[in-house]
């Protein structure tokens, strides 16, 4: 009943592991770019913590864990120990003299140990033996690689340019909540969720896109683990350089199709042997986080390509002629003019609005507009006009003045007594919405109505007054 | 005994919940449609209305907001 | 114009002679000025390619899926990087603000289009057939204008572009009138179109015969003397040049003499035969009057836009009548004053307020080396001798009233309808009604004409009309960049919101009377911020004013709050302690005014702005309020905020929309307004009054036992334009809003209705639950 906002649920690299079960994550951690990724990803706390049990054999005892951090980060520690347990990255263990130690992951370890170190098994992708003919340069990559993502996302827009993806991607789309079929059609249409998937950065969509891939991975025939595997060796492999198909299983060869259809990894021809690596790959694994450890060389496609400038009286410049980013942009502003290499919209209260109603943020409309920021607006902070920004959430806020529930309303009790205890038992029950006092009277939820009922007609036959 | 009523809960501002009073005393979305005034911030209303009091004030807060910068340059 | 409101009840000849007196005194000094009745001579002296709106003809381009014009398929250059602006097709243009060419592009701009907003990065203009006229006017050529507008360009210029600047500058600019060795010419530097002239019957009948010499040479032409500042690119240079080099064979003047009683005549004449004629006046050469001793005082430095104005006065050495458009506190009056100074010749001044009057003559006694016995101010009050005078201060209401006068006065208007004046300078222009203008025109002759505005929007979009009666814009200055050089102060606007009390709020709903606006303006959470901000402030030690156009809550606020305060009815005397006290006294920092402030009195310095009550939308005054703290404060950094302009709206009330339409002026100009909506510490500070329900609630019943009558706007003298009294409702007040559910405010324009929003593809697939 309420409409309330809800925001794309944009797991990070962690949350996701979370979810996977225990056999699933100990397999993952056979694979030593799996272990770098993860570490990489942990924060910098935990981080140290890795680095100094990582050689030590045995496990510690949680008294000197505890030791390393001052009394007043006990919070800080809470949380390590909190994410490291469960990422499975360590467990608690009994020592002797029942003294509670943790122990680091043994597969983990080794592992771990070997990305860093070197040695153990030959963990990264090779390179082919031969040097490539016709060798692709870091443009052309980018180039193939935004215009093959970019077809997904105009499909989803459905703006002119009728791309057609594969029926593996409209199946990943669907599967993912971003369209959907409306009853009694054929066409798939976007639904909310997918109008805040089109505002999220690139590499966020990518590794958003790719989860959901991963669910049905299974289904596909394909091996979750070694799927996941490959893609933290691509996260951490170098732009420009090919490597080889060799040692690639089918399952893995299959997978590296569809990355390609994505946009992930370039080939010329399946029969090559060699493929390419895209910027999107390296951007794997960074999820949804600003990819500040990605720095300058492999930063996402968005950053150096920045196109927009808000103005303080709500005007907005775009250049491009993409009509992708034209309809972004037009799904919160209003536009006005369009010359060859320029847009020129307006934001508005109703184009705000507009936007919210089906289901973008204004969180979202504010961190697109900043993200793809043109050059220009770096020169005097703020990027964003902040009197914008502000106004923007004030007007989804607006949205936010009346909330709504269903419910049931109980009043004239006869005696206080008889209201306090179904009063408590409601809220027991945890579906008590709203009460006073005094005056009796209370709400409770449409759900929670039939439990409440039954219990007072108990009660009242009981008849204890 | 228990008086029991199906509707729904409205949460809002002090002075929002004043318009809703004020839209139910007028009879303008056709009948009263507050089945019960809670407290300053709470309104349980008949189920029915939601859809029109809901468009109701959309309207109402379009009328006070003036567009500030306007697609037609004045 | 009859005179209106409560004035006339008091006001009697023969009868109440005792408040006669006074009350004609007031009434010539500061009343309002009655529009009168329309008598269709509206439209008289504009010609007819003026009334050509591109912006409509261009529409013919189609839109694309979004609604948007579409206009696509223009040609980008391949060197497009390097150009700094759009021409659509429709006669808007768009500037990137930080291409390397942007100075020499934006002066262009101005000088050949409107701006419509100039914030941050991209600017936007439009043509128009005015802004091209005024072009012309300065100097420009059809063919130098296409030229360089085709080299700025991203894109090819469209054709309809072309077309219509030629349409609209071939005709115009190109004859003048020019008074030299006391004798009136037409002149031209196209004989075609002297010819043209010379066959019309009306004209021949101006002309003057006895005179046979029809060719001119230039032995008028110099530069002028001052200065010229060197930063205008080669283009300007050239201009120039054209323009004073007469001797160049291509271009050879011809002109033909005409009747000085006929003049009033062949303008009208010519500008029907869509001929304008452009007024310049050749004072150098002006033998017949006589010179007057003034010059500016070297401590008189000009700053570079105020030069630049100036230059596009007097470019060619003579002078050129039009407008000149700067923001408030950037300094009009000494622009004002160094052309008095530069013309030489027996001045004019015309302010809208007797007060006005006075912050003139000090001015030019500031600047310039004019004394007491040169500067007569011709109002009620003053005791000047005008006769004989060389700079004359006066009110435009004083000189175009038609009740009758005094015989000082009597004598005065004789003289000054009698004499040649040099230069007329006509102050804050754009509160003048165009027909008061118009009679202006019939009473004083002056060769030359000089409009100073802070703003060129008029609610009632007369300001067409002023073109032609006055003269085309010659300079309008940036206020975004005025503001980064440091020459007007840098304000933080903001608008704070105050959420209305329930009870309130209930009130505000039920009322349909004019009430309802008294409601929202004595919001007690309006008071508690207003209260809040001016104790945050004075802690700061700033000086603070408080505008309230309503008389009941400006006194009940500042009585409350044991603030002074100004409205209507406070004696000369009582305000000139007040202001004084303001100015001085370190413990005196806050004061309440009315309406009055706008224009009957010399502000002193402050540096907040507080408006608790503002009524309509009115841009021009929210501009010229925002005006009172611009000045720029010594030794002030330019980067800092050092001033402060807050609006206080009461929440989901009318307020908020009235606030919206006046600030949009100014943020077109590049301002934007915070929205504040709670303010840290408020809510704590026990000082406060109204914290309890219970003083809220005694608030409420005061309210409610006031009459309507208390809810109006102050009618104060001294305001132009106003409305023509307690009977008549203008357009928004209270009345028309009755009631949350009932008719809308008129100047609303539901969005919807032209918005293209429902365009969008994907919405319109996508079915939104």
């Amino acid at each position: 009943m309420s409409v309330q906002q809800r925001t794309l649920d944009c797991k990070d690299l962690h949350e996701y592991l979370k979810t996977l079960s225990a056999t699933v994550l100990d397999r993952l951690y056979n694979h030593p770019a799996t272990c770098l990724a993860v570490f990489r990803e942990l924060p910098e706390l935990s981080r140290l913590y890795i680095m100094r049990i990582l050689f030590v054999d045995q496990a510690v005892p949680k008294a000197i864990m505890g030791s390393w951090v001052s009394p007043n980060s006990a919070k800080e520690l809470e949380d390590i120990v909190k994410l490291l347990t469960e990422l499975r990255l360590w467990q608690e263990v009994e020592m002797q003299g029942g003294l509670k130690g943790w122990l680091l992951n043994p597969t983990f370890r080794r592992n771990l140990k070997g990305a860093l170190l070197g040695g153990g098994n030959e963990w990264s992708m090779k390179p082919p033996t031969d040097a490539d003919p016709k060798a692709r340069g870091i443009a052309i990559l980018d180039e193939y690689a935004m215009g093959r993502w970019e077809c997904v996302l105009h499909f989803m827009v459905g703006s002119h340019q009728h791309e057609v993806i594969s029926s593996d991607a409209l199946q990943i789309l669907q599967h993912a909540g971003l369209m959907k079929k409306e009853p009694g059609e054929n066409q798939l249409t976007i639904t909310r969720d997918g109008f805040q998937f089109l505002l999220m950065d690139t590499s966020a969509q990518v590794w958003y896109f790719l989860l959901q891939y991963l669910d049905t991975a299974t289904a596909r025939g394909l091996d979750l683990i070694d799927c996941l595997g490959f893609l933290f060796q691509l996260s951490f492999s170098t732009l420009g350089q090919d490597y080889s198909t060799d040692s690639m299983s089918d399952g893995l060869q299959k997978f590296l199709q569809h990355l390609r259809e994505f946009g992930l990894v370039y080939q010329r021809k399946r029969k090559d042997g060699r493929f390419y690596p895209t910027r999107l790959a390296l951007d794997i694994a960074s999820g949804p986080k600003k990819s500040m450890l990605n720095t300058m060389a492999a930063t996402s496609l968005n950053q150096s390509s920045g196109y927009i400038v808000v103005e303080t009286n709500y005007r907005v410049y775009a250049y491009t002629d993409s009509s992708l980013q034209v309809a972004l942009i037009a799904l919160f502003c209003e536009l006005m003019y369009r010359f060859p290499n320029l847009v020129v919209g307006i934001i508005t209260r109703e184009s705000v609005r507009q936007a919210l109603r089906s289901g973008i943020t204004a969180d979202q409309i504010v961190s697109f507009l900043r993200q793809h920021a043109h050059p220009e607006c770096y020169k005097e902070p703020p990027v964003l006009p902040s009197t914008i920004a502000d106004q923007i959430k004030l007007w989804a806020i607006e949205r936010d003045r009346f909330v709504y529930k269903e419910g049931v309303l109980y009043n004239q009790f006869d005696s206080q007594a008889d209201f306090e205890i179904l009063k408590n038992y409601a809220q027991e029950r945890g579906v008590l919405v709203w009460h006073t006092t005094h005056g009796r009277k209370m709400v409770v939820t449409k759900e929670g109505h039939e439990e409440v009922r039954k219990f007072w007609k108990r009660h009242s036959r009981n008849g204890s007054m | 005994m228990v008086n029991v009523t199906k509707g729904i809960l409205v949460e809002c501002d002090a002075a929002m919940k004043q318009l809703l009073l004020h839209l139910d005393e007028t009879h303008a979305l056709g009948n009263k449609f507050i089945v019960q005034d809670l407290d300053e911030t709470h309104l349980f209303i008949a189920p029915e209305y939601l859809e029109v009091l809901q468009t109701r004030i959309d309207d109402l807060m379009d009328r006070i907001s003036f567009p500030l910068a306007e697609r037609e340059t004045d | 114009m009859k005179p209106t409101g409560k004035i006339c009840r008091l006001y009697h000849p023969q009868t109440n002679r005792k408040f006669a007196g006074k009350k004609r005194k007031e009434f010539e000094d500061e009343s309002n000025y009655d529009e009168g009745i329309p008598d269709g001579t509206e439209a008289e002296g504009v010609p007819e390619a003026a009334k050509h709106n591109i912006e409509v003809e261009g529409e013919r381009q189609g839109e694309d899926e979004y609604g948007a014009k579409d206009y696509r398929d223009l040609q980008l250059k391949p060197d497009h990087m390097s150009r700094p602006l759009w021409v659509a097709p429709n006669g808007h243009i768009f500037l990137e603000s930080f291409s390397p060419v942007y100075k020499h592009a934006h002066d262009f701009l101005i000088a050949i289009s409107e701006p419509v907003c100039r914030p941050e990065h991209i600017h936007e203009y439009k043509l128009t057939s005015y802004s091209l006229y005024a072009a012309v006017s300065v100097g420009l050529q059809t063919h130098d204008i296409i030229e360089y507008l085709k080299r700025l360009s991203k894109t090819a210029v469209p054709d309809g572009i072309v077309d219509f600047i030629k349409i609209s500058t071939l005709s115009y600019g190109k004859v003048k009138l020019v008074l030299k060795h006391n004798r009136y010419f037409v002149e031209s530097q196209y004989p075609d179109v002297i010819q043209k002239l010379l066959k019309d019957p009306v004209i021949q009948e101006c002309r003057l015969r006895h005179s046979t010499s029809g060719e001119d040479a230039a032995e008028d032409a110099q530069a002028s003397s001052k200065p010229v500042p060197d930063d205008i690119t080669n283009f300007y240079d050239k201009m120039d040049k054209d323009e004073d080099d007469d001797d160049d064979g291509s271009l050879q003047t011809v002109a033909f003499e005409v009747n000085q009683e006929k003049i009033e005549t062949i303008q009208k004449r010519c500008i029907q035969l869509e001929f304008p004629l452009l007024a310049e006046y050749d004072f150098r050469n002006d033998t017949h009057n006589q010179d007057i001793n003034i010059d500016l005082k070297p401590a008189a430095v000009l700053r570079p836009y105020q030069e630049k104005s100036l230059r596009k006065m007097f470019g060619n050495g003579r002078a050129r009548s039009g407008l000149i458009v700067l923001p408030c506190g950037a300094g009009k009056s000494l622009v004002g004053v160094t052309a008095c100074c530069t013309v030489r010749k027996r001045a004019l001044v015309l302010c809208n307020s007797g007060v006005s009057v006075e912050q003139w003559k000090a001015q030019f006694k500031m600047w310039s080396t004019a004394d007491d016995s040169m500067i007569c101010r011709f109002t009620s009050d003053a005791k000047d001798k005008p006769h004989g005078c060389s700079i004359l201060i006066t009110t435009f209401n004083m000189i175009t009233h038609q009740q009758k006068r005094s015989y000082e006065a009597d004598q005065t208007m004789k003289w000054l309808q009698e004499q040649e004046w040099g230069i007329m300078v006509l102050d804050e222009v754009h509160t003048i009604p165009a027909r008061m203008f118009r009679r202006v025109l019939t009473i004083v002759q002056a060769h030359c004409k000089l409009g100073l505005t802070a703003t060129l929007v008029r609610e009632d979009d007369k300001i067409a009309d002023l073109n032609f009666l006055i003269g085309p814009k010659l300079y309008e200055a940036n206020w975004l960049e005025l503001q980064k050089r440091g020459f007007i102060a840098r304000v933080q606007c903001a608008e704070v919101w105050c959420p209305m009390s329930p009870e309130f709020y209930r009130e505000y709903l039920a009322c349909k009377s004019a009430k309802k606006m008294l409601l929202f303006v004595m919001n007690p959470n309006k008071f508690r911020a207003c209260q809040f901000l001016i104790r945050y402030h004075e802690r700061r030690n700033d000086k603070i004013i408080v505008f309230s156009d309503n008389v009941y809550a400006l006194k009940h606020y500042a009585l409350t709050m044991n603030k002074p305060f100004i409205y209507g009815p406070t004696s000369q005397n009582e305000r000139l302690q007040i202001l004084q006290n303001f100015k001085l006294n370190p413990k005196v920092n806050t004061i309440f005014v009315s309406k009055v402030a706008d224009t009957s009195f010399d502000l002193p310095d402050a540096n907040v702005l507080i408006q608790i009550s503002s009524h309509g939308g009115s841009r021009r005054q929210e501009a010229q309020r925002l005006g009172r703290i611009l000045r720029a404060k010594k030794g002030a950094i330019a980067e800092e905020y050092n001033a402060f302009f807050y609006t206080l709206v009461s929440q989901d009330t009318m307020e908020m929309s009235f606030s919206r339409k006046r600030q949009r002026f100014l943020v077109n100009q590049g301002y934007s307004y915070k929205v504040i909506t709670r303010m840290a510490g408020m809510d704590q500070d026990q000082e406060l009054h109204y914290k309890n329900k219970e003083e809220q609630t005694n608030l409420l019943q005061l309210v409610l036992t006031a009459s309507d009558m208390d809810a109006d706007e102050e009618r104060v003298p001294g305001e132009i334009g106003g409305r023509p009294g307690p009977f008549g409702r203008r357009v928004g007040t209270m009345a028309s809003m009755s009631g949350a559910d009932d008719a809308v405010y008129m100047e609303y324009k539901r969005p919807s209705a032209s918005s293209n929003l429902s365009k969008h593809p994907l919405f319109k697939k996508y079915r939104m639950k």
